[in-house]
């Protein structure tokens, strides 16, 4: 067969069927390793080939699925050995019918970060290694086959565009609820593999014919026209005693069904053999695939969020360190709690994509944008904005990035235009592009539409479709040009109307320098939205413009039966009091005066809310050092005191905690506003040690800590102990905190106290976790050890003060 | 395979997970658990994964006497391995940003999940083979007493836990998504218990907690 046949569609292209089952049943045994099949059995392996070409596969699948270094390791032959000895057995079977042979690769077999240890770059350098080997050994194709990991595919696809210029197939599988162990959607998995330009997509595993039928036509409608879409399905569902319970006859029948559906390749996977391709042959051979008809849709995605931009579309904009003290800061040292903790709080008021923003002045952007993301998808599900012009930042970020992202942004500018454009196709991203050059802004809507115009031929010209393209016609301040703001959406209704492109705004940017600003911005929002705009990027956390949003949804019917706002407000009631400015301190001192210390009462009963609210009237009336001092940390600590003798338990101490937290908010808030240094008393780094994920200790710890005023930098889990050398020694910090929750990963500990003693840096070291004890810890060099959270605050305070 | 989640998850064993043992909760703790459990619930894609194999299928010669006793007079052994999913990761890592006593109550919580979902499925198990007229012990995790983490690679390999449940050991030896189990159960042609690891070969034994108070972690109170 020709490849070029698996992309006319003229035809159906059969593939072949289970590997593993087969070399079971013709002997191989219970421990032997079936990557070595080609190696220590070479005459079946072909066998098993060569019937499944009598049965018309057109592509076989080397007998490659595990040949990666990690599995190979200590089996005494090269990755490059087992793949070339395998593609060999293939060819030899392949020859006498003319098929096609795939290097096959399967999942690498442990999880990428976040939920393992596998950075996505040794990922893709495994990959890369398995595909040099078999491109040298001539295989047709590359076969990614049984993902259920969307990072690790992304890792995969590129390692095989990067590497080889082979046709790249992908098949991920899919469990019965339509999402793959990992959560991930079918259509995130459709426009993201496609997007990285995967040449064919299918599914394969887990199911049968029936189950993966559904799966197989939204898979159909969500990848482009060009690409071909196959299915490898189990021969049905698993029998208690491991069979499958379709034969021959059944599985070709159940299979039918997939000829009427845009699918245009069709094998077999876990049970299936030589007699069942026969079948398929059989069946499909006299038929032609259907037509596959892609819905062209805008959308962005992450593995188990698409969202498809199809309405308005909340994009929070509040990671960006522009005006914002605390992000500069967090951004500066490091500290990816802050920022992420701003992607839940967005998330939860209703953001549905999240603007990142990296560029700050002496900062590296490119590697801070890249480690942001990281940190951001490790706890959002949210699509996110690529928010930078830099390039470099650009490419580390889309490379990494899981799922589909949109980059914010291009202008009118030919330079970055060639720069950027290809990056977005590269990886598969939409894109914002500003309607402005180096003349500046056009101050009309015509000049505004005219760039636009540019960008669109030149996005297209990248292949980039216009769903995928999101023109800003840019909100001028309405204090210095107040005509701007009818020119905008005169523009942007002109991209919609007759680009047909998406169109996306910063809302905000209308009210600077005027008071109340939030009248401005709804407003704004609202002439916006009915003008046709599909992205706002905005404040979710501002009550009366998510309202708008809910609102227009109402009004242009997008919330049937008003489902979501009846959700979000059924238990809301509105209060506006316009209050002047000068009078308010007043009112609010004199409701906060009356006796007792309300912050120390409700951080006591553990009351997150009251503490925040207690905390904003305490700082109008003290200064924020006093209020930690007098009622923040006395409350903690008669809850620590209560713990320590068994009167207060775990979960209430927590509480207290969190209610510290939020009080925490409020004067850090107050000071970082009145542009004094922080009331620090003391700089701490803790971590949890490189191959350790698990965490909670350490992150009681961090709040811990936190409450007691203490500047706490926390690298996270699995650290690398030159990442804490490095923390420490940029810090100055005098303590340093490690945990590790199991045995295998308290040599990493060793490791990093070690490395902390070898780079000369003065500060004393403390180490927790389940399975450390105090003589364990002097053991490894630690300077201290802490049973739990208050007592790492004790040593803390009686250290640092 | 995809198992089912329990309607609610034990809080008596959470609240033992979390060092309060026996204490009727305050109406805030109440509320948090509350809360807790359903967002657990909700995140929660339980699977498990498990193989029969002859013994001598897993290398155990090396794995310390602990688990040699457990699997005495033992020819076969069944291997289970169950987890919550990735999901169940992410929502604690949220929460442990932006409320840390609700973490804490999700992650005792999510740890009892799993406890049930085994439970669950050893008991399904069990019934089948006792109706071959075999017997069965009890689970038995590798890391407990003198058992290495280190079995968790062979163990994971042989069910094929990354195909079945989306169950993968670090090198370190540690699973993930982190709520997941291994465990290792003997199955004997005459009734069989096993034997918990105890307390002797525990790494903990010097700042156990539970034994400080006068009981074990294994006991149930």
């Amino acid at each position: 067969m020709q490849i070029r046949e698996v992309f006319d569609r003229k035809r159906f292209v059969f593939l072949d069927g289970g590997m593993g089952t087969q070399l079971q049943a013709r002997g191989l045994q219970p421990g032997q390793k079936p990557e070595l099949a080609a190696l220590e059995m070479p005459e079946v392996l072909t066998a098993i080939h060569t019937d499944y070409a009598n049965a018309g596969a057109d592509i076989l699948l080397a007998n490659t699925f595990g040949a990666n270094a990690k599995k190979l390791t200590g089996c005494g032959h090269t990755v490059e050995e087992v793949v070339s000895a395998s593609i060999a057995c293939a060819r030899k079977a392949a020859e006498t019918t003319g098929a096609c042979v795939a290097l096959d690769i399967g999942p690498l077999g442990e999880l990428l970060v976040p939920a393992g240890t596998l950075a996505f770059e040794d990922a893709y350098n495994e990959f890369a290694q398995v595909i040099r080997a078999g491109a040298a050994a001539g295989a047709d194709l590359v076969f990614l086959e049984t993902m259920t990991d969307l990072y690790e595919l992304k890792a995969a696809i590129l390692a095989a565009r990067e590497n080889c210029n082979l046709p790249v197939f992908t098949s991920m599988s899919f469990e019965s609820r339509g999402r793959t162990f990992t959560g991930c959607t079918v259509e995130s998995y459709a426009v993201t593999a496609a997007g990285l330009g995967a040449d064919a997509v299918g599914i394969n595993c887990s199911l049968g014919p029936k189950e993966i039928l559904p799966f197989a036509q939204r898979l159909c409608r969500s990848v482009p026209a060009g690409v071909p879409v196959f299915v490898k399905p189990n021969a049905g569902l698993p029998n208690p005693d491991g069979s499958y319970n379709l034969d021959p006859d059944e599985f070709a029948a159940e299979m039918k069904e997939y000829a009427a559906i845009g699918v245009s390749m069709v094998g077999g996977c876990c049970g299936t053999t030589p007699a069942f391709i026969a079948r398929l042959h059989e069946t499909f051979s006299p038929l032609t695939p259907a037509d596959k008809i892609p819905i062209r849709r805008s959308c962005l995605c992450t593995p188990v969020r698409f969202v498809e931009v199809n309405g308005i579309t909340v994009v929070g904009e509040r990671i960006n360190p522009t005006g914002k003290k605390r992000l500069q800061q967090a951004l500066r040292d490091g500290d990816s709690a802050y920022p992420c903790t701003q992607a839940v709080a967005q998330a939860e008021a209703g953001a549905q994509v999240l603007d990142v923003n990296a560029g700050l002045p002496g900062i590296d952007e490119a590697a801070t944008l890249e480690q942001l993301v990281k940190d951001l998808q490790a706890v959002t599900d949210l699509p996110l904005q690529l928010d930078s012009s830099n390039p470099e930042a650009l490419s580390r970020a889309l490379r990494i990035y899981n799922g589909k992202p949109i980059v914010n942004s291009v202008n009118g500018e030919p330079e970055t235009l060639e720069k950027i454009l290809p990056l977005c196709k590269k990886y598969g991203a939409a894109v914002v592009g500003l309607a402005l050059d180096k003349g500046g802004i056009p101050p009309t809507a015509e000049g505004r539409f005219a760039i636009a115009q540019r960008i669109v031929a030149a996005a297209n010209a990248a292949g980039i479709p216009n769903e995928d393209i999101y023109i800003d016609c840019l909100t001028l301040t309405a204090s210095a040009q107040q005509e701007g703001a009818v020119q905008t959406l005169e523009a942007l209704s002109r991209c919609k109307r007759e680009l047909g492109v998406r169109t996306v705004l910063g809302v905000s940017n209308i009210s600077f320098g005027l008071p109340c600003r939030g009248y401005l911005n709804t407003t704004f929002l609202t002439m916006a939205m009915s003008a046709g705009l599909d992205l706002a990027i905005m404040n979710p956390n501002t009550p009366e413009m998510m309202a708008a949003v809910r609102a227009y949804r109402v009004l242009t019917s997008q919330d049937l039966q008003s489902t979501d706002y009846v959700a979000a407000y059924a238990d809301v009631q509105i209060q506006t009091t316009q209050t002047s400015k000068s009078a308010a301190t007043v009112a609010e001192v004199g409701a906060a005066a009356p006796g007792g210390d309300a912050l120390f009462e409700a951080v006591r009963r553990g009351l997150k809310a009251e503490a925040r609210a207690a905390a904003d009237a305490a700082l109008t009336m003290r200064e924020p050092l006093d209020v930690v001092n007098v009622s923040l940390i006395p409350a903690l600590d008669a809850v620590g005191d209560g713990f320590e003798k068994g009167t207060v338990f775990l979960p209430q101490l927590l509480q207290a905690a969190t209610a510290a937290q939020a009080a925490f908010e409020a004067i850090k808030a107050k000071i970082a506003a009145s542009g004094q240094a922080q009331g620090s008393k003391g700089k701490i780094v803790i971590a949890t040690v490189k191959g350790d994920v698990h965490d909670i200790g350490k992150n009681i710890v961090r709040v811990i800590l936190e409450n007691y005023g203490y500047d706490v930098l926390d690298l996270g889990r699995d650290v690398d102990p030159e990442r804490v050398v490095e923390a420490v020694r940029q810090t100055g910090a005098k303590l340093v905190g490690l945990s590790a929750l199991m045995t295998t990963t308290v040599p990493n500990m060793q490791a990093t106290i070690e490395a902390l003693h070898a780079a000369h840096l003065d500060c004393k070291v403390m180490v927790g976790g389940a399975v450390l004890t105090p003589d364990y810890a002097r053991d490894i060099g630690a300077d201290y050890y802490c049973k739990d959270a208050k007592a790492s605050a004790d040593l803390a305070k009686q250290l640092l003060g | 395979m995809e198992r089912r989640k329990p309607a609610a998850i034990d809080r008596a064993t959470a609240l033992r997970y979390m060092g309060a043992s026996g204490w009727t909760p305050d109406a805030a703790t109440a509320v948090l658990l509350d809360k807790a459990e359903q967002t657990v619930l909700t995140a929660a894609a339980p699977r498990a994964v498990y193989r029969r194999l002859p013994r001598t299928a897993l290398p155990l010669e090396n794995c310390g006497s602990d688990l040699t006793r457990h699997l005495q007079g033992c020819d076969e052994v069944l291997l289970l391995a169950a987890t919550l999913g990735a999901e169940v990761d992410k929502l604690l890592r949220r929460m442990e940003l932006t409320d840390i006593a609700l973490a804490a109550a999700a992650d005792a919580l999510a740890s009892v999940l799993l406890e049930q979902v085994c439970d669950e499925l050893e008991n399904e198990i069990r019934a089948q083979i006792e109706a071959q007229g075999v017997f069965m012990t009890g689970r038995y995790a590798p890391g407990y007493g003198d058992c290495p983490l280190e079995l968790n690679d062979a163990l994971c390999l042989a069910a094929d836990t990354v195909r079945g449940c989306g169950l993968a050991v670090t090198p370190q030896h540690l699973l993930t998504p982190r709520k997941s189990t291994t465990a290792i159960l003997g199955i004997a042609d005459h009734p069989v218990t096993g034997t918990r690891a105890g307390c002797a070969t525990c790494h903990l034994k010097e700042t156990c907690s539970f034994r400080k108070r006068g009981t074990t972690c294994f006991t149930q109170d």
